[in-house]
């Protein structure tokens, strides 16, 4: 049972925020400007983003409000009622409850009756864990159709309260703290919405899911990108294990870190994917017309891209494309916002056969995840 | 703005005028060198499981730890140059060429392990012991098997082995050298033939290349050079976790 992406939408909060403007919106920690910040924000070229906090760290938008506005943007655009979705597929880093899982307050707002709901959890690659999930159910003729959303608030984590209170945590200790400063000035916020249905749109073009594949090797490697340890060498203790949330606070428990040192880890296992694929015949780079990456092509400046010129496996630049130095980095939502906007984007001519290769590498603990669509008409 | 000298555009990513030097393999050396990435990447994935290895990324390896990676890496370096000076007497007039860039290899690298003994020294260790030290489990195992193969008729299939123990050294010099230095206190003198081995990287790529243009010119030899370089790794590997057995 082939199935389509029928529809998109997203949702990004407030107006764009440039490089500049960033701290004034996260705030100066203790009152102080940020060593690593220009540091950071030139080595990832975001030029704007978008926050649902405002500039006293006071949230305008909750990640299921995100996630809302761009399911009821993607269903405006839909030519399906909303009583024909039988599935709310919803990923995020962290919803604004711990539990229950984050489907369950968006069908709420969403006031979808009686539907089949997944969470997924992870970080940028649950939502391909969402979106796989809805596939699969389509295809096993369950549904006819779902909606997959994905939501990121990042910057409640990374306004300056949360480092003013980690007193005794690395962060406080060190003058650079490169490890839990560096995704401050790498995320923000917004949502994106798919839909699912098992039939192209009768209008316009629509992206056929030709497979998704996903490979984790967490077994191998050591954590990459967390919450909820100190980060100190040896410490075993998570959040929960400390005596009180506060305790875990001031421990820097709370705060969002990256080992940036074991990054690379997910470029290699990146593109051993990518060959994994294309020695199964699954993957066929050179039939690729749009390359959509949710890491940012300089990352691969490299060696490795190198290597894959002379293995006659790379995709050309041209074909590549991202929304990622405008719309910021939104981890989970970030595919989904860019697939939003490249089937509307006029600088690219999206047309009936083109073939797309999505990529969303999550660091976290080393997940790759892969899908191929094919554009269709009616 | 604070990033005003990039040029960042909507829409397609912006490309960077780097000079990528263009390598124009045949189809089957482009196959071998896929496969050999996806080798290359699962070792060096699959090393990170060695308990040796995993304190270097979780920052717990000790001076201790250092001392006997040394001991251990001591014996493989003085068998290296053996194989590949083997590897080179093996391969006939058809392939002179390659014969002489593998006799220069060999050349350059088969004192190498007098630099780890003064990086042992350098680390506090007693010469007496890193020279007294026999092969581990993992060392005879694939010391074996490289004799074995270089032993062979123009062994092709070594370029596999290649592959790996040059990786690995680059390896070393770019991710574990100044790592093992901040982990342990002690100074560069610690580290010198790891960090060593990530001079010249660059050509020695271009060289590779130019070897397997030369050797890959069928799905035969595709398979023979990766399952070389498969049985290297995991042999590899083995060395390296038979080193937590003298730890304990």
């Amino acid at each position: 049972m082939p199935v389509y992406i029928t529809s998109t939408g997203c949702f990004l909060p407030g107006p764009p925020i440039n490089s500049e403007q960033v701290e004034n919106i996260l705030g100066a920690v203790n009152g102080r400007a940020s060593f690593l910040r220009v540091q950071i924000q030139k080595a990832n070229k975001i030029k704007t983003r978008h926050y649902a906090i405002d500039e006293n760290q006071q949230t305008t938008h909750s990640n299921v409000e995100m996630a809302t506005n761009a399911a009821e943007q993607c269903l405006d655009r839909a030519f399906i009622s909303r009583e024909q979705i039988g599935m709310l597929a919803v990923a995020s880093t962290q919803g604004d409850y711990p539990a229950p899982g984050m489907a369950s307050m968006v069908q709420a707002e969403l006031e979808l009756p009686s539907i089949e709901i997944i969470s997924t959890h992870g970080i940028c690659s649950s939502s391909t864990m969402a979106l796989k999930a809805a596939w699969n159910s389509l295809r096993l003729k369950e549904h006819d159709a779902a909606l997959v959303v994905s939501s990121e608030l990042a910057s409640r984590m990374l306004k300056k309260q949360r480092y003013e209170a980690a007193t005794e945590s690395t962060f406080a200790e060190k003058k650079i703290d490169f490890n839990t400063e560096f995704l401050r000035w790498m995320l923000s916020d917004g949502a994106g919405a798919l839909l699912l249905q098992n039939k192209p749109s009768p209008k316009g073009l629509s992206l056929r899911i030709d497979w998704m594949k996903g490979y984790s090797h967490a077994h191998a490697f050591p954590t990459c990108m967390s919450v909820g340890s100190s980060g100190k060498i040896g410490e075993t203790k998570t959040w929960q294990d400390y005596d009180s949330y506060a305790e875990a606070e001031r421990q820097g428990a709370l705060l969002l870190r990256q080992d940036v040192r074991l990054l690379d880890n997910i470029v290699r296992m990146g593109v051993d994917g990518y060959l994994r694929l294309v020695e199964e015949g699954i993957n066929k780079p050179s039939e690729v017309d749009h390359f959509l990456c949710h890491y940012s092509s300089h990352h691969f400046k490299n060696k490795i891209l190198e290597m894959l010129e002379a293995a006659g496996v790379a995709i050309p630049q041209e074909r590549w494309w991202t929304n990622l130095y405008t719309r910021g980095n939104t981890g989970a939502a970030s595919m989904f916002i860019m697939i939003d906007e490249f089937m509307r984007s006029s600088d690219v001519q999206v047309k009936e056969g083109d073939r797309i290769l999505c990529f969303v590498p999550e660091s976290g603990r080393f997940n790759t995840t892969y899908f191929h669509l094919t554009v269709v008409s009616a | 703005m604070s990033d005003g000298e990039i040029v960042i555009r909507e829409g397609p990513v912006d490309e960077e005028d780097e000079n990528i030097e263009t390598i124009s393999l045949n189809p089957h050396a482009q196959v071998c060198l896929q496969q050999l990435l996806r080798v290359w990447l699962g070792f060096e994935r699959d090393l990170s499981t060695v308990p040796l290895i995993r304190r270097i990324d979780l920052g717990t390896y000790t001076v201790d730890d250092h001392l006997c990676f040394l001991r251990n890496l001591r014996q493989q370096v003085i068998e290296g140059s053996r194989w590949i000076a083997r590897t080179a007497s093996s391969f006939d007039s058809e392939y002179s060429e390659i014969r002489s860039r593998i006799i220069q290899h060999a050349m350059d690298e088969h004192k190498d392990y007098e630099l780890i003994e003064k990086d042992y020294i350098a680390s506090g260790g007693d010469l007496e012991d890193i020279q007294g030290m026999s092969k581990n489990v993992g060392s005879e195992a694939l010391h074996g098997f490289l004799m074995y193969r270089s032993s062979r008729p123009n062994p092709i299939d070594l370029l596999g082995a290649m592959w790996i123990i040059e990786g690995l050294g680059e390896k070393m010099a770019s991710s574990w050298a100044e790592r093992i230095q901040e982990l342990t206190g002690l100074g560069e003198d610690s580290t010198r033939f790891m960090a060593y081995h990530g001079h010249n990287d660059e050509d020695h790529m271009q060289l590779f290349y130019e070897m397997l243009e030369v050797v890959c010119i069928s799905q035969k030899s595709v398979d023979i050079i990766v399952k070389t370089a498969k049985v290297v790794a995991r042999l590899y590997r083995l060395q390296l976790e038979e080193i937590e057995y003298e730890i304990k």
